[in-house]
């Protein structure tokens, strides 16, 4: 089953290499990223964060729209026009269709971030900088939030519609940046069970903020290998279990 | 028939062309006219107020969805634009409104990115300032922003460093200056020189030989061409406030022996009261009244570093 679950990740992969919109993100990201150059020109000193800053934000700001706006498009879009019926037709399970147009959504975002982090670090090379290792830790986070938000876009696209699914996925992307005030409140809170109610909310939706590293790289701050690994395989796990719900929810769906 | 077949291909071989031609030109020729005539009658441009976001630092900071050191880098490169005509020949009137606006910038920066050690550097570097009415503005703005600093960035030297220099230099502060160097002396990479300030700013504050110390030690860590320029100019100024002093005290203890103030510098050396001209450095000369002032021909003498004459410091 595992060579069904490849063909289709494949098949996605070759499909959205095609995809107009991809580009035009990668383009939008490639020339934040070397702007950077004639922005932090208006500074005194300061240029590598600037660079860094305006590189990691492009990166992160056009891999999420591509893992909202493709990951819903891959299984939302499919139900919507009809297309997913022949390939349901033939001998592949749901669950194996779900998690091969994952993967392959999942292996184009880690692609891009790549390609552009390739970007930010040839534009840092021309401003005299190279990259350090907070920033290579930075893209990798990165990378896992789309992880992520490729799999909430695709939960959502199970049961809704690809408009709404993309705005539900965008509205958890914004959530899941604010979720540390969540704990603060919890642990402010005088009232027991709306700080139980907080802590729930706050285990249940994605801190995204675990993953995000910008700042650090930035200002030069030095992360821990041990963090980062233990962030990622907690970004990696949230990511699966999302899956698997769109899995079970999508198994379920009436197609018709 | 076939005239019309004919008259149609040539509309469309040569005379669509060049319609099209002539319709590019024509468009081109007007727009640059036009544009040229429209800049001519243009209203004059509103001076751009860059000023904090509407909403309070602290709650952009939560609101910035993971960005918030971008926006950080927004307040801060508007301080840089709010910065660039502020004139050195300003007094305090003038100053008022665009050091509030640099502060509030710089303060917003920081509450937004806490962890931005450039924006505390700069404040340190940028907000004091002297007038031309002696005055010294700025300075309790930025030691407010670098207590700040120290509290989020130990673990950069510039910061406690250019707290103990403002703290030392303008306030006079020597114990709370000590305490900055000391804490600068022990962050990674900070030079030896710090840990010396850090000993000798309390035993020895408010004498220029210290001001001057702490004068050429800004001038080593001045990264900036601008900011370099600013250090270097105020060492050759205590240099010469130096030498001054120095001539002047020589002319009184010439006084004291004879009666009175040696005519000229050349008298007070040929007497053996200085043993030789001390080497002005702006590349001018020094100069001796015969009331005893000593004065440079290249430069203005120094207001700040008295032990009695302090500027107004805001």
């Amino acid at each position: 089953m595992h060579r069904t679950v490849a063909a289709i990740a494949a098949n996605t992969v070759r499909e959205l290499v095609r995809s107009k919109l991809l580009y035009n993100l990668l383009l939008f990201a490639a020339l934040f990223i070397g702007g950077s150059l004639f922005v932090a020109q208006l500074t005194i000193g300061n240029w590598l964060r600037i660079i860094l800053d305006m590189g990691l934000g492009a990166i992160e700001l056009a891999g999420t729209l591509l893992a909202v706006i493709i990951g819903v498009g891959v299984v939302a879009g499919e139900i919507q026009r009809k297309t997913i019926l022949p390939t349901l037709a033939k001998p592949v399970p749901r669950w194996a269709f779900c998690l091969g147009r994952y993967a392959g959504l999942v292996l184009l975002l880690a692609a891009n971030v790549g390609l552009m982090l390739g970007v930010l670090a040839a534009v840092l090379h021309l401003a005299g900088y190279s990259l350090s290792a907070t920033a290579v830790w930075a893209a990798v986070l990165i990378a896992v939030e789309l992880a992520v938000m490729a799999a909430v876009a695709l939960l959502f696209a199970s049961f809704s519609t690809p408009l709404l699914a993309g705005a539900y996925a965008l509205a958890l992307f914004l959530i899941g940046h604010l979720i540390s005030d969540l704990q603060a409140f919890a642990a402010r809170s005088k009232s027991a069970a709306l700080a139980s109610i907080a802590r729930g909310f706050y285990m249940l939706l994605p801190d995204l903020e675990m993953l995000n590293l910008k700042s650090h790289a930035a200002n030069e701050l030095a992360v821990g290998g041990a963090f980062v690994w233990r962030a990622a395989a907690y970004g990696l796990c949230y990511a699966a279990v999302v899956l698997v719900l769109a899995i079970l929810i999508f198994s379920r769906r009436d197609l018709n | 028939m076939n005239a019309a077949c004919y008259n149609a291909a040539v509309f469309d071989r040569a005379i669509r062309p060049a319609l099209i031609l002539a319709v590019l030109v024509a468009g081109a020729a007007g727009s640059a006219v036009l544009r040229r005539s429209a800049e001519r009658l243009a209203p004059g441009a509103v001076d751009a107020l860059y000023d904090v976001p509407p909403i309070p630092g602290d709650v952009a900071r939560s609101l910035a969805f993971g960005f918030r050191s971008l926006i950080s880098d927004f307040t801060f490169l508007e301080a840089i634009q709010v910065l660039a005509p502020r004139k050195s020949n300003w007094t305090q009137a003038e100053y008022d409104p665009v050091d509030r606006r640099l502060y509030r910038l710089l303060d917003y920066s920081v509450e937004v990115d806490p962890k931005f050690a450039g924006a505390y550097r700069f404040a340190g570097a940028a907000l004091p300032h002297e007038t031309v009415d002696a005055k010294v503005l700025g300075v309790l703005s930025a030691v407010n922003i670098l207590e700040k600093g120290v509290r989020e960035r130990p673990d950069d030297w510039h910061v406690p460093f250019l707290l103990g220099f403002l703290q030392s230099y303008y306030l006079h502060d020597f114990a709370a200056a000590g305490r900055s160097f000391a804490v600068a002396a022990r962050a990674h990479g900070a030079p030896s020189y710090v840990g010396l300030l850090a000993t000798r700013v309390a035993a020895q504050g408010g004498s220029l030989d210290m001001g001057l110390e702490l004068a050429q030690a800004m001038l080593a860590q001045a990264n900036e061409d601008e900011t370099r320029r600013a250090w270097k100019e105020r060492v050759d100024a205590l240099m010469m406030e130096r030498d001054l002093r120095a001539i002047e005290a020589a002319a009184q203890r010439y006084r004291a022996d004879r009666g009175a103030f040696p005519p000229s510098l050349r008298e007070l050396i040929a007497a053996r009261y200085l043993t030789r001209e001390p080497e002005e450095p702006h590349g001018g000369r020094y100069l001796l009244d015969r009331g005893g002032t000593a004065r440079s021909t290249a430069a203005e003498r120094l207001r700040v570093f008295g032990d009695s004459t302090h500027l107004e410091v805001h």
